[in-house]
């Protein structure tokens, strides 16, 4: 996963976006293989949850997600830590750290 | 509904009324798989009323920004804000064989203001629901034409 924390002002811009083949069902059972793709996400910043999403199959191929924060209440500096965690329908989890710029 | 479900349902139902102030973080998947998965998750509407219990919505307060025509099905940019104190955004479709793409949680310091890349399989209707914490949702819903399907499904 690729992340991208920036402080601007009050308010934190992330961008993520996860390796991922999110196949379908249709697309899947046409392939003879089991349908995947990344079920919930979520982002921690000194250990407090700062976003979550749950997703379906419609995100695209390899899905890039965007976020802000309002930093006057979550408080980060940079060179603070986010973490971000996805998880996929076949309970695969990939765990990725950056420092914010 | 069973008894037992139903009291469930009362109690957390109760746990949310006592304490609206504490975000706590939720897997929408687990919590209303049926919005997302068999009989009641083709239809938009239905989709909306399994997870937030109604379907009842208001017109204003949201932005929701997409391409009239979207060049490649397979990945539209779709952008949505608002400026409403919320619990969670839902980002649903038409066309596609389940109608939810996602559902954002919202947090003390969430902005919402998302951009997400989507499938599309056919020229259809976007929709953004936002759940605000006084129980009401906001939508806003936009239609786009889709010149390659890049969903099958």
């Amino acid at each position: 996963m690729k992340i991208k924390a920036k402080i601007k002002g009050d308010i934190i811009k992330v961008k993520a976006m996860a390796k991922h083949i999110m196949l379908p069902y249709k697309a899947a059972k046409a392939k003879g293989v089991e349908a995947n793709f990344i079920t919930n996400w979520k982002a921690t910043i000194a250990n407090k949850p700062v976003f979550e999403v749950s997703s379906s199959q419609f995100l695209s191929k390899n899905p890039i997600l965007k976020y802000k924060l309002d930093n006057k209440i979550v408080g980060a500096k940079a060179g603070d830590d986010i973490t971000m965690v996805w998880v996929d329908k076949l309970g695969k989890t990939k765990t990725e750290t950056k420092k914010i710029k | 509904m069973k008894r037992r479900n139903f009291l469930s349902l009362g109690a957390i139902a109760l746990a949310t009324a006592v304490s609206p102030t504490i975000m706590m973080a939720k897997d929408y998947r687990k919590s209303n798989l049926s919005a997302w998965e068999g009989d009641k998750s083709h239809k938009v509407a239905d989709a909306i009323k399994e997870l937030y219990g109604t379907a009842d919505t208001i017109k204003e307060g949201v932005t929701l920004n997409i391409p009239k025509v979207a060049a490649n099905g397979a990945a539209i940019p779709v952008k949505f804000s608002s400026s409403i104190k919320a619990k969670s955004v839902a980002v649903l479709q038409n066309k596609n064989p389940e109608s939810l793409v996602a559902v954002f949680t919202v947090f003390d310091g969430t902005i919402i203001d998302n951009s997400l890349k989507m499938k599309m399989q056919e020229s259809g209707t976007i929709t953004v629901i936002v759940e605000g914490t006084d129980g009401k949702l906001y939508e806003d819903s936009k239609s786009l034409e889709v010149a390659l399907g890049g969903c099958e499904g």
